[in-house]
């Protein structure tokens, strides 16, 4: 079991079907294991997001093949991706795409209502927990544009981690929060790795976030330049 | 699953409440199309069943006469019917009216438990009194068997229609033709048959003006009476038949018919055209009703659509989070079904309110206050509900797919 890699990329590849095509992702191999905290890094417009995309069952490759945890994702049908990123994965993009609607309690456990493996009551305990491990202690029953940025993307970290999810995936998080914050973010997704074992795929441009990781997949041009 | 249901209701009924004033709009469109519909359903149905119900209580349910439809052929060509020399010129026997066997005719219906028949025999004399004259179309009856067949007694203003039993000679007419004659209650007149046949009657009753023939040219009296009065005892030319089910008239008269020869006319035969006329505003009054749902559905397409047009980023995030395109499709499904119920509620509420104001009208029909007839029953308002219903989720069924058909990479690409 844990020999498997929780991820394996097998040349994947995507081209959008526009005129003329474009390929984002061209020939991408690798592995990643259990409790990793990868970066993905490279220059604007080089396909870290479309690879990010990808991995999250979000995008479909047009080539290679995607094993999760050891399983082809690749001829899986739309409900199934689906039930895969409520149960297994979390994403955080640069924006902290809270809804609009809902307080920071209600984004946090609305991924935990839709799996419906707990109770009212223990999904409820299990959100507040969530917040509080953000910082966000009395904060639950604000809407987003109650609060500051930094306090936005760690409801949605927050709501990342709502299912327990073993990979998380983030898009440039800290790309919108001052250096506090995003120290802040950082920290958290270290403790995530190491104390809980989840494994991290983070897309960044920032160089502190970079070094901080196990390995950095560097990117060009939509391939891997190398792995460090 | 009923989690899953309850969440993606909630998330629909989070997001309508934020867009009130569309919300309102769109309600409002669905409750006053629902509310007319209740109005005017109740108003036209109301009245065709007041309708209807006139026609099939104004006589019996099957009138048997001494007519028939197809004259039976004459002897002559009953006797050689491919005969190779045609008779002309025959003198046609002169029949006596009435109807044969009657009495077979009447046991046949008896054996019934659900109809009751009964005979009469109608004839003209001219009534006379001091110096005035005037013809009238006698209707000899058994009074205790005609009050269980018609609704004459009702017509009654004056006396009562056993009162022909008691009374020798009795008669009842009409307010109109009593006024004519210049005669009351009580008053006595001589009547004289074509067969010179002289009497005189005592009113014993008076029908009410403006009930058709009754208060004009027509007069009731003992069935004995207008026997003896027309030279034709033991005879009867018209058997009028009342069914508890009025609906099965048509199939008995026809059998009744093709049994004994006949003419047996149903209350529909009877009114073949106004009925045809009822179906033919029936079928414009669901036309113009299913127009008004089907704008009040417009509505809730345009909500719908916009909320999906607006909750693109939403719909990406969701999808992120691992909520599949067939949940948000429900969600917006239930946006526009949400709206459809509770406006299906307010027209409702509205349309009894105004089957309220429209019973409350009176007005005076020669002397007395009527209200508008009004149906109440409650399949319209299931029927309005049905149909709006059914038109709302195909109206939010259309754009909702649109919400399913959102790609959320194109969404997430496009927000950097
Ligand atoms: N619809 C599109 N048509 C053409 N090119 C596109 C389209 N969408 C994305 N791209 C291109 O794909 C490349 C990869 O984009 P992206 O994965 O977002 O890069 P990154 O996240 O590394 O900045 C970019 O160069 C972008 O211009
Ligand atoms: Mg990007």
């Amino acid at each position: 079991m844990t020999g498997t890699p929780l991820i394996r990329a097998e040349g994947l590849t995507r081209v959008l079907a526009v005129e003329p095509p474009v390929t984002l992702i061209r020939d991408v191999s690798f592995e990643i294991n259990r409790g990793e905290f990868v970066a993905v890094i490279g220059p604007s417009g080089c396909g870290k997001s479309s690879l990010l995309y990808l991995l999250g069952l979000l995008d479909r490759p047009t080539e290679g093949r995607l094993l999760f945890d050891g399983e082809d994702t690749t001829g899986t049908d739309g409900n199934a991706r689906a039930n895969l990123r409520l149960a297994r994965f979390g994403f955080v993009f640069q924006f902290h795409f809270l809804l609009p609607e809902f307080t920071a309690l209600e984004n946090v456990t609305l991924p935990m209502r839709r799996l419906g493996w707990l109770g009212g009551a223990e999904i409820d305990a299990r959100g507040r927990a969530l917040l509080g491990a953000m910082g966000l202690e009395g904060q639950e029953h604000k809407t987003p544009d109650k609060m500051s940025g930094g306090q936005r993307q760690r409801v949605a970290i927050a709501r990342a981690l709502a299912n327990d999810p073993a990979l998380l995936l983030g898009d440039e998080p800290t790309g919108n929060l001052d250096s506090l914050n995003s120290k802040r973010v950082i920290e958290i997704f270290h403790d995530l790795a190491a104390k809980e074992g989840r494994t991290i795929i983070c897309v960044t441009h920032d160089p502190e976030v970079a070094a901080s990781a196990h390995r950095r997949i560097h990117m060009l041009d939509g391939r891997i330049e190398r792995i460090d | 699953m009923f989690s899953r249901f309850s969440l993606l209701l909630g998330i629909a009924l989070r997001h309508i409440s934020k867009r009130k004033r569309q919300t309102l709009v769109a309600i409002a469109g669905v409750g006053i199309g629902v509310g007319f519909f209740l109005a005017v359903s109740a108003l036209m149905i109301g009245s065709q069943n007041d309708f209807v119900e006139t026609l099939i209580d104004a006589a019996p349910h099957i009138i048997i006469s001494d007519e028939i439809r197809s004259p039976t052929p004459q002897p002559a060509v009953r006797a050689f019917p491919d005969a190779a020399v045609e008779v002309r010129h025959y003198k046609t026997r002169n029949e006596v009216r009435g109807i044969k066997d009657w009495q077979g005719l009447m046991r046949t219906i008896g054996a019934r438990s659900d109809a009751v028949a009964s005979p009469s025999l109608s004839g003209a004399v001219t009534l006379r009194v001091g110096g005035r004259e005037e013809a009238l179309a006698i209707v000899g009856i058994e009074p205790g068997i005609e009050a269980q067949v018609s609704d004459v007694e009702q017509y009654l203003k004056e006396g009562r229609l056993r009162n022909l039993e008691t009374t020798q000679g009795g008669v009842i007419i009409g307010e109109e033709m009593a006024s004519r004659l210049g005669v009351r209650m009580g008053d006595i007149m001589a009547a004289t048959s074509a067969r010179g046949v002289t009497r005189t009657l005592k009113i014993v009753g008076l029908f009410e003006r403006g009930r058709g023939q009754f208060g004009g040219s027509s007069g009731y009296v003992l069935l004995r009476e207008a026997q003896s009065l027309t030279s034709q005892p033991f005879v009867i030319n018209r058997i009028g038949i009342r069914l508890d089910d009025p609906y099965a008239a048509e199939d008995i008269a026809k059998r009744l018919e093709a049994r004994y020869g006949y003419k047996a006319e149903s209350w529909q035969e009877r009114s073949a055209d106004f009925l045809s006329l009822l179906v033919t505003r029936n079928v414009i009054m669901y036309t113009v009703i299913s127009a008004i749902l089907l704008v009040a559905s417009f509505g809730i397409y345009t909500v719908v659509s916009t909320s999906v047009a607006d909750k693109r980023r939403d719909i990406a995030i969701m999808r992120s989070m691992g909520f599949s395109s067939g949940d948000l499709q429900a969600v917006f499904v239930m946006e526009g079904f949400t709206l459809a119920c509770v406006g299906v509620l307010a027209g409702w509420g509205l349309g009894f309110a105004l089957m309220q104001v429209l019973g409350s009208i009176e007005f005076n029909i020669q002397g007395s206050t009527e209200t508008m007839p009004l149906d109440r029953s409650f399949f319209q308002y299931a029927i309005s509900a049905g149909a709006s219903l059914f038109s709302a989720i195909i109206a939010a069924w259309l754009p909702a797919r649109k919400a399913a058909q959102v790609d959320p990479v194109d969404i997430l690409r496009g927000a950097v």
